[in-house]
Parts: C-alpha cells; structure tokens; sequence
C-alpha cells in the first residue's frame, strides 16, 4: 500500500506539473482526489487492515492526500493570478482620448485684482465701504476742493445726468460719504466701478477703481510712502523698486504719484513704459485741508493720506494684458484664462 | 505742452542736457512725457565762402562758383544770383544728407562738374519757400557744421503741466522751475526799445467797465508797421511749438504768448471805431464775428472787448475778423491784460470756442508780467515790422497785486512729511522758489510771501508740499502708521456679492463685466417691472447712452458677440448694479445678479451627451446658488402672470422667498431671440441682490446627521398636468413632516399609454425618525397615508 500511495503522489504531481490551465487542474483533482478516485478507494481499504496498522495507514494516506491538495491550491492560486493579469491587460482602453469635460467657471480678471487688492489692505486694517456710481456734483467734485468752473475739472472728462448729477468719475466721493458720517480714527478704501468720457486702447468710459484713506492724529507722508510701498510689494513681488514723484490733484496736499519699475522690461525701457522704464500705478497724497473742512474734521489735529489706484491698469500689467477694451468684450476664450 | 530746451537755456543758464533736466523736472512734479532731438537731419553741409563767381561756360542762367572751405577750394554750378563773392554761405558736399532725405552726389550739370550745392534755406527745411541761397553774416568763420552756427540743434521737451501750475506754461516760467529745481542761475530778458514822441493816451482812449472780470488791461499802439512774414528763425520756433505762422504780427504776438505765457492780441487800429476801445460785459442781443470767421451770438455778461460800432474781441478768447491784422495794416494797438479765470472758462464753455489765449487765461495768468510781456511784444514788433511806438502804455491797474504772507511752520512740515529738517532747510527750499521769508525775531515764526505767478500757494500745507517736492520725496523715509486694530464688517450686501460670485462660478459660470450704459433700445428690454431709465446728458455714442436698468441685455449682448466668434457654450453671469429713476426724480441703483445659459449642457464632445441645455439648468444653478447663501425654507417658484418684456410667457418664472420676490429666470421670449438671431433660446434669470440680501440667514446652524436608518418607498402615479408638482409636494410634506424626511422626483413621463393633459409621476418617499428605527409597518402606514392623500386632494391615480 505504502508503494502504491507513493505512485500515486508520484503521478498526480506529475500531472499537475503538466496542467496548463485551472481546469486541468481541477481535472486532476477530480481523477486523483475524487470520491470515485485512487484515494478514495484507499481509504475505503482501510478497513481490510489490522486495526493497530489502520491508523498508521489512514494517517499516511491523509498526510498524502493533503500533500496533493496543497499542490493543487497552490497552482490554482498560481493560475488564477496569472489568469486575472491576462485578463486585465486585454481590458485596455486608450488612455490619450481626451477626459470627459468638467465645465468650470471663473471670476473676471477685474474681480481678482480687486479682490486681490481688498485682501491686503484688509489684512493691513483697512475696512471697506462703497458708494453709488450716481453721484452729485457736491459728493465728486465740490467736496473734494473742485470747485465749479475750475481747470481741474478738465481732468476728469464727465458724464452728466443733470447739471448737478454725475457718473462719478473716481471713487474719492467715498471718502467724503464716510467721513461725513465717521469719525477718526478712519482707515477704509473703497472698491469700485467709475466712469470717463474717455475711449481708446487704454480708456474706457468705465472702469474700476480702489480708493483708500486713512485719516488719525499724526498721521504723516513718510506713513503713506510705508503703507502704499507695503501694498505695492505685495501686490508686484517683494523687492519690486518703486519712486514716489510730485503730483497734482485737488484734493490733496502734498500729492504724488507712484511709479513702479516696468513690469515688462524690468526698466530697460520698452513700449509700455514708453521707455522710461516706470509705470505710473496710483495717484495720492495728504487729504486736503478744505476735504476736511466740507466734513466739519479740524485739520490742525487730524491729518491723513489718500490714494486710488486703477484696477485694470494692474490687471493688465500683471496677465500682460495690452487692450483695457478686451476687459469689456466678455469673450469667453479670454475670460476662462483667469 | 511743448518746449524748445534752446529756448529755455536763454533764460537759465544750465550745463545739464535736455534728458537730465527732464528727469530732474519729473521727480520734481512736472512730469516730462518725453524728449525730443529736433535738430534738423542735416550732415555734410558746413560753412564756406565763395572766392569768385564766373558765368557757367554753358549756360547763361548758371554761374560757375570757387568756393573754399577749412578742406579745400570746389567749383560750384549754382542757379542762384543773389550772391557776391566774399559772401558766407552753406555748402552741402557730395555725401551730405539734407532734410527730406535727399542726399548729394557729385553731378554735372550742362557739362560741367558741380562739387556740391550752396543750400536755400528751404532746402536746409528751415523755411518753406525762399529765394535764392542762404546767404550768412560776413564774419562766419568757414568750415563750421552749420546745425552749429545756424544753432539748429534743439531738443523738444513735452511736459504735462497740471492746472495748478499755469506758471509753468511757457518758456520764461519753466525755465525759471528749472532753475529752482537744479539750482542754476535764472535770466529775465532786457527789454529795451525807444518810444515815438506822441502819448498813447493821444492815439485811444480805453476804459474798463468791470474791474473785477478785467482787473488790469494795458496797451501800446505802433504806428507804421509793415506786415509780412516772419522771419525763418521765428517760424521755426512757432512750427516746433505747433503753431501756424501767419504774419510778423500776429506770429510775434504768439511768440510772447509762448515765453510769457501772457496771451496778446493785436487790433487794427485804423478799424477801432472812434479810436475807443472799452471792456464791458456784453449786452442783450450783441455778437461777433470771431478771427475764424463764424459769427458768435453773445449771452448777456459775457466780457467783451468794444468800440463804438459793437464787440471786436471776446475777451480772453478770441479776438473779432473786423479788427483782424491784415497785409494792409499799418497801425496796431497792442492788447496785454488779466482776465479773470472762471468768467473765460464760463465763456468758452458756452460759446464752445476755446483757445491757446482762453486756455491760459482760465488757469490764471501773471498779473504782474502782463507789461512786462507787452513790451517784450512791443521791442519784437518794432524789429520785425518796424514802425513808431506811441509814448507810454495804457495801464488800468485799479487794485494792484499785494502778496499775502503765509504763516509757516517747520515743525508743521516735519509732522505732516514725517522727516526731520534741517536748520534753515525748508527757509532755502522757499527762497529758491522766490518766496520772500520773514523771520519774526521774537517768536522765530515765519512768515512766506510767494510771488505773485505762484497762484497756487495759498496755504501752509502749499509751502511743505514744495519743501516736500525740492527736498526729494525720496528723502522722507517711509513708515508705518501706528494705529488701533478694528475689524469692521464691510457690511452684508458685500459679503453677499462675493458669496454670490463665489457661488455662480462653482456651478461653472463665467463672469462677465459690462459697462452700465446701453442703448435706448436695448434697455426697452429690460425685465418683468416697467421702469423709468436714467439718461446720460452727453454720452459717448448712442449705444451708450442710457443706465440699464436689468443686466440681462447685456448678457445677450455677450452671447450674441460670443456667438459670432463661435463661442457656442456660453454659462455667463454678471454681478453689477442696475440705475433708474425713483421718486422725485432721484436715482436709485440696485445690485443684481445676472445669469445667462445657452448652448450643450456639455458641449460636443467624444464621451458626453449631446444635450440642449434648458430651463431646468438655470433652475438647478438657482437651486444650489440658494444652498450655497443657506437660503433653505421658504422658497417658490411660480409662473410668471401677464405680460413680461422678456421671458417666454410659459417657461418663465418668478423666484419667491418668503413670499416676496427676488428675481426671475426662464427662457428668453421667442421674439428677443429672433431678434438676436440666436439659433437656440437662451435661459436667463436676474436676481435683486438686495432683496435676497434679507432672505439670506445670519448664522447657520448644523443639522445633526441622521443616527437612525431610513425607509423608501417609491409611489408612482398618473395626475392631471395643470397640477404643479410643488402643489404635490406641498401636500405630501404637509402630512407628517416628522417622519417624511425627503420627497425625490425620480420621473416624469407623458405620452404612451398615459392620456393626453396628464402625466405620470415617479417619487421615492424617505421617511425616518430621529428617534429610532422605524418598523416595517410604520412605514407601511405613513406610505398609505401619502398615496390616500394624494388620491383624495389631487385626485390622483396610483399606477402600480
């Protein structure tokens, strides 16, 4: 019996050895391991033997047995695997087709620079307020020391509703709406849209703009050159050079412009700083003795800057952007770019 | 504004070029736009003299020249007969480059060789037309580059001059900021000329009515003159500052006006009505005939100039064609005065006529260099034209400029520009810029008198800014403020607008940015409430003439453009406000929020259905901005009743919360789409921002996630299709809200076996406690409840 068990392992491990697929497997096992199988009989034999040689048999024909299945399990596990990576590498599919289309949507460049703006001057203390873009002539001009039938008033190029009512032509009529009701101390800018007769490749008769004050006691130039110079580094990179130049405006007093080195050209000069190597980017100063007297504020104990700077004018200059109108036109291939 | 730097070196006398006083000057505050070389382009041509003339051997009309220079003897072929020999003139050598691109070669001309050309000064380009050559003063020296001796070499500066300093506009007062600027020495020019024997007060009698309007008015009268062209060197000067030359007189009068900044005008004096001349304001019905031949109807009050027939100037402005300089005129009376700024704005306004005279006067001329500026006029006129000066000038000066001296402190300049000054520092910033300082020995105050062009200095915050601009603004260092820390809240429609943005860009809508002015047409289109526009006085064109009163046109002005340049998937929204007229004629502006939908829901692509989008997806984008805001309970929506300009009557609605109406959507009416000519209609909605502004919860709180499983039941059933499917909704819910925790319609189907006016609707029922499981049975009986419900109030017919 021993010998014809030892056959018997014999052949089924070299039959498993040949089978080439899990059902020759499963073949192999039904011949060796079946209830009609060599096995089988075996152990159906047990009985013929003394009962002090049975258990000795019976153990040796299970050890066998299970020596076999173990075989078997192991080559199915073996074939299985193989058979699954088969099988998947036929499930191919063509991974350069484009992926299905995810519709997006996005805020217009205009709405970034402000939001963008609005951030670091929040994150500098500065509160927000806005105002109507129908304004009275006393709100944008009067107020702000433009008196009627002034030259200043060539500066600004306006839109009239009435004799007295006007698109407003900045965002500085903000600053007497908040000053009229607020008291010092006051740091605000003001966001938003403004209108000049004005139209060609860099004017159009809206755009936007951020007005910003800050009115306190000691509240000096040198505080309006650190403030504007934080923004404009955070704004154009750190390190960016920027020059403040005298200036002219109404309502303040002393006035300045800003420059920043040419973004393009990094001041070698080129088409855009008309080879200057500078760009103009805001307009400020220390608000004007007569702005506070229109608020009823005592200009010898308070004093303050404020500035306003063009918001497409920076969103041109960071997207590199050279035609303001592309900012109205509203094509969806330029406005899914931001 | 233009400035010729030669010209400005004549009256300060500077070693720097034009680029470095252009810088200088544009960190100082007048800002430089650029500079210009307007040096002629001339090479090659240099002084000579001519040694001998003989006749050319073939020609009788050409004269053969010896001519020499530093180099060398040429013999010259010349047409011209206006030289003789000894006489200095300008020889252009073969290779030499004259205005216009001409460039000269050696030639022969009628068989003899020319070695070069003796220029006219037309051909050099400093005059239009002239005769004969250019013949030069006797003592030129020979073999010099003639841009040097003629001093064509030049640089143009263009420099924005800001209303606030008029002093700056001309030749004299910039180069006197120039001089402050860079600390160079500053020259007035020495006028001198000799005056006739006869008094003017013999030759015109004038008289100023309104002192206040004309607060000084002087005059000469020049007898004799001889009117004709300028000179070269005049005209060029004019031309570089773009004004037309028209004769020695006039061009002299705007030669002044250019160094001065003092308009002046010239009348014929033989065409001044009994030899008197008055400034009054105008009267009732009067009008003239202005120098550019278009009679001027005057309004009462406007400052005139008069004779005895009627107005010969406007004051500041223009002056009258019947007074006008003319070839014929022999004698002039020579206008120099002030008038006051807001009268000449008001009346260039009104007449629409401004000038470089009116431009000047409205933003204030010198009052103290108005005769200085007539005799300077005076001495060119007499060079030019000849003629005898009357003794004396005609001076009404009533009240006579007196500076008002400002009190200065240095601490104060120190406190508002955050820098510290030197001692005597800002003292000597102000005297540079001829401000007269005063120091009281006792209190050590200062008191700053400005000169009388400096109209601009009234304060004491006007003195530190020019402390501020001559010290640098550079020098004051920069710091940041010391200030209390305060988060006020920029208030709830801003937070709402960025919220609202935040929300229609997630549900993949662009945002688009308009102007707020449309077309008259096109605002007629505007939304479901007929409102009254508000109209722009002066716009710009007709398209943008009116504040839109709904946003909705101009996103279909954007589709319609996006359309045409085939962006054929347009998902746009704007956020902007809209204008009309209110009660009592007061503006109003409200913020809204606009959408727009058109074209495939998900474009045209390999993988992905090819779906029309519809009304249900600009509903959906509704649905979830109102999630995104927490806008939760109390929401409607309900088909918009009676006439509406701009949806389809049966595919609009208008969207409720809480019973009040925050905006519309739907799809567009058939007739605006033809209108636009779009080949699909597009869905629109409009929100008012302001009224959902208060729809919008404070705080929201969190809802705890549901510890017990739910229950679903689906229910099917036919229902007759005038019923909306809120009203279902409302009446299922309205049952048990405790336990029926979601209604989901999952279809809706019409046609086939369903009869015509009704349609099958498929809900699945969620139903769940919080308090524990639900049995079976439980459920069984709330779901037979439902489907009685339905059965008894809508008469529904369960489909099983």
């Amino acid at each position: 019996m021993r010998e014809e068990l030892h056959r018997l392992r014999e052949d089924a491990f070299n039959s498993l050895k040949e089978a080439r697929s899990a059902e020759d497997v499963l073949a192999v096992r039904k011949k060796y391991l079946g209830r009609k199988g060599p096995i089988a009989s075996l152990i159906k034999e047990l009985g013929k033997y003394p009962p002090d040689e049975r258990r000795e048999a019976g153990a040796e024909i299970n050890r066998v047995k299970r020596e076999i299945e173990d075989e078997i399990e192991a080559l199915l596990d073996e074939l299985r695997l193989r058979e699954r990576e088969e099988r998947l590498k036929k499930e191919k599919i063509d991974v350069t087709l484009p992926g299905r289309s995810i519709p997006f949507g996005r805020l217009h460049p205009v709405t970034r620079v402000l939001e963008e703006v609005e951030g670091i001057f929040t994150s500098m203390g500065f509160d927000i307020a806005e105002g109507p873009e129908i304004e009275t002539d006393y709100y944008n001009f009067e107020a702000l020391n433009i008196p009627k039938n002034h030259p200043a008033r060539d500066m600004q190029d306006t839109f009239y509703v009435s004799s007295d009512v006007v698109l407003r032509t900045h965002t500085s009529p903000v600053q007497i709406r908040v000053m009229e009701t607020q008291s010092p101390p006051l740091r605000v800018i003001a966001p938003g849209a403004v209108y000049r007769r004005d139209s060609d490749l860099t004017h159009t008769p809206m755009f936007h703009q951020v007005e910003g004050f800050m009115v306190d006691e000691r509240v000096t130039f040198g505080d309006l050159k650190g403030v504007l110079s934080a923004f404009l580094q955070r704004l154009f990179g750190e390190g960016t050079p920027l020059r403040f130049r005298p200036s002219f405006f109404p309502f303040t007093e002393p006035s300045a412009e800003v420059d920043i080195r040419c973004v393009m050209c990094k001041g070698t000069g080129c088409r855009v700083c008309k080879e200057t190597g500078w760009l103009e980017i805001l307009g400020c100063g220390m608000i004007h003795p007569e702005v506070f007297r229109s608020v009823g504020y005592d200009c010898e104990k308070y004093t303050g800057f404020a500035f306003g700077l063009g918001i497409e004018r920076i969103a041109m200059l960071k997207y590199g952007i050279d035609d303001i109108r592309l900012f109205f036109e509203n094509d969806i291939r330029f406005l899914r770019q931001f | 504004m233009l400035f010729s730097y030669k010209w400005l070196k004549e009256f300060v006398q500077t070693d720097l070029d034009a680029d470095e006083v252009a810088r200088r000057l544009t960190l100082a505050g007048i800002e430089v736009d650029g500079v210009e070389d307007v040096t002629p382009e001339i090479t090659g041509v240099v002084t000579a003299e001519i040694l001998a003339i003989e006749k050319h051997p073939n020609a009788d009309r050409l004269a053969l020249c010896k001519v020499r220079t530093a180099e060398g003897t040429y013999s010259i072929v010349c047409g011209a007969t206006n030289m003789s020999e000894g006489d200095k003139v300008a020889l252009a050598l073969p290779g030499a480059r004259l205005p216009a691109g001409i460039k000269l070669k050696k030639t022969k001309i009628r068989g003899v060789a020319s070695e070069g050309m003796m220029c006219s000064e037309a051909e050099l380009g400093l005059a239009a037309e002239s005769e004969g050559i250019m013949i030069l003063p006797r003592n030129t020296p020979v073999g010099e580059d003639i841009r040097t001796v003629l001093g064509l070499e030049d640089s143009l500066i263009e420099a924005d001059i800001l209303p606030n300093r008029p002093d700056c506009m001309s030749i004299r007062g910039l180069a006197r900021e120039i001089g402050a600027v860079t600390c160079a020495l500053f020259r007035d020019k020495e006028v001198d000329f000799e005056e006739g024997a006869v008094a003017v007060d013999d030759k015109v009698k004038v008289s100023v009515e309104d002192t206040e309007l004309c607060r000084r008015y002087t005059a000469r009268v020049i007898e004799g003159i001889r009117v004709e062209p300028s000179p070269p060197w005049l005209i060029r000067r004019l031309e570089l500052h773009g004004i037309r030359p028209v004769n020695n007189v006039v061009d002299a009068t705007n030669y002044v006006l250019l160094e001065y900044g003092q308009p002046l005008h010239a009348f014929d004096l033989d065409r001044i009505a009994g030899g008197r001349l008055v400034v009054r304001k105008a009267v009732k019905g009067e009008s003239v005939t202005t120098i550019d031949g278009r009679e001027r109807p005057l309004k009462e009050g406007m400052l005139v100039v008069s004779d005895e027939k009627g107005p010969q100037a406007v004051a500041g402005i223009m002056g009258g064609k019947d007074s006008e300089v003319s070839d014929s005129t022999r004698s002039i009376l020579l206008e120099s005065a002030w008038f006051e700024p807001s009268s000449v704005r008001r009346t260039s306004r009104s007449l629409g006529l401004s000038s470089d005279s009116s431009y000047r006067f409205e933003r204030g001329v010198d009052i103290e260099s108005v005769s200085t500026a007539l005799d300077r006029v005076t001495a060119i006129i007499l060079e030019l034209a000849g003629g005898t000066v009357a003794r004396g000038m005609v001076d009404i000066y009533p009240t006579s400029y007196r500076p008002e001296p400002i009190g200065f402190r240095v601490e104060r300049a120190e406190a508002l520009l955050g820098v510290e000054l030197a001692d005597g520092e800002a003292e000597n910033i102000l005297e540079r810029l001829g401000i007269r300082i005063q120091k009281t020995s006792i209190t050590g105050h200062v008191k700053a008198s400005p000169p009388c062009y400096r109209l601009d200095l009234k304060r004491e915050v006007d003195l530190i800014e020019e402390v501020a601009r001559l010290k640098g603004y550079d020098t004051i260092p920069e710091t940041m403020p010391r200030a209390p820390i305060g988060a006020k809240e920029p208030g709830r429609l801003f937070e709402l607008k960025k919220k609202v943005r935040e929300g229609l860009v997630a549900c993949s809508l662009m945002e688009v940015v308009n102007y707020s002015f449309v077309a008259r047409d096109t605002v007629a289109l505007s939304g479901v409430r007929e409102e009254r526009p508000v109209h722009i006085l002066n716009p710009l064109t007709e398209e943008q003439s009116v504040m839109r009163t709904s946003l909705v046109p101009s996103l279909l002005e954007n589709l319609k453009s996006n359309l045409s340049r085939k962006n054929e998937e347009v998902r746009i929204f704007e956020c902007r406000p809209a204008f009309c007229m209110g009660e009592g004629g007061k503006t109003e502006e409200r913020w809204k929020a606009a959408m727009l939908l058109y074209g495939y829901r998900w474009g045209v692509r390999w993988n992905q259905p090819r779906e029309w989008l519809d009304f249900y997806d600009m509903k959906g984008v509704v649905e979830r901005l109102f999630e995104s805001l927490g806008i939760e309970d109390g929401v409607a929506y309900r088909r918009v009743v009676g006439e509406n300009r701009l949806l389809h009557p049966g595919k609009g609605a208008v969207v409720l919360v809480d019973g009040r109406e925050v905006g519309v959507l739907g799809e567009l009416r058939p007739d605006i789409q033809e209108r636009f000519q779009f080949p699909r209609p597009p869905y629109v909605c409009e929100m008012d921002l302001e009224a959902l502004e208060e729809a919008v919860p404070e705080v929201r709180r969190y809802e705890p996630v549901p510890r017990f499983p739910e229950s679903s039941r689906d229910i099917a059933f036919i229902v007759d299709e005038e019923i909306p499917f809120a009203d279902i909704m409302d009446s299922i819910l309205k049952l048990d809200t405790k336990l029926i925790e979601n209604v989901e319609l999952f279809d809706v189907y019409y046609g086939g076996n369903i009869p015509a006016g009704k349609r099958s609707l498929a809900l699945r029922i969620i139903y769940r406690s919080a308090e524990r499981t639900l049995t079976y049975q439980e459920v069984e009986d709330i779901h037979s409840r439902v489907a009685a419900e339905l059965v008894g109030r809508l008469n529904v017919k369960i489909r099983m």
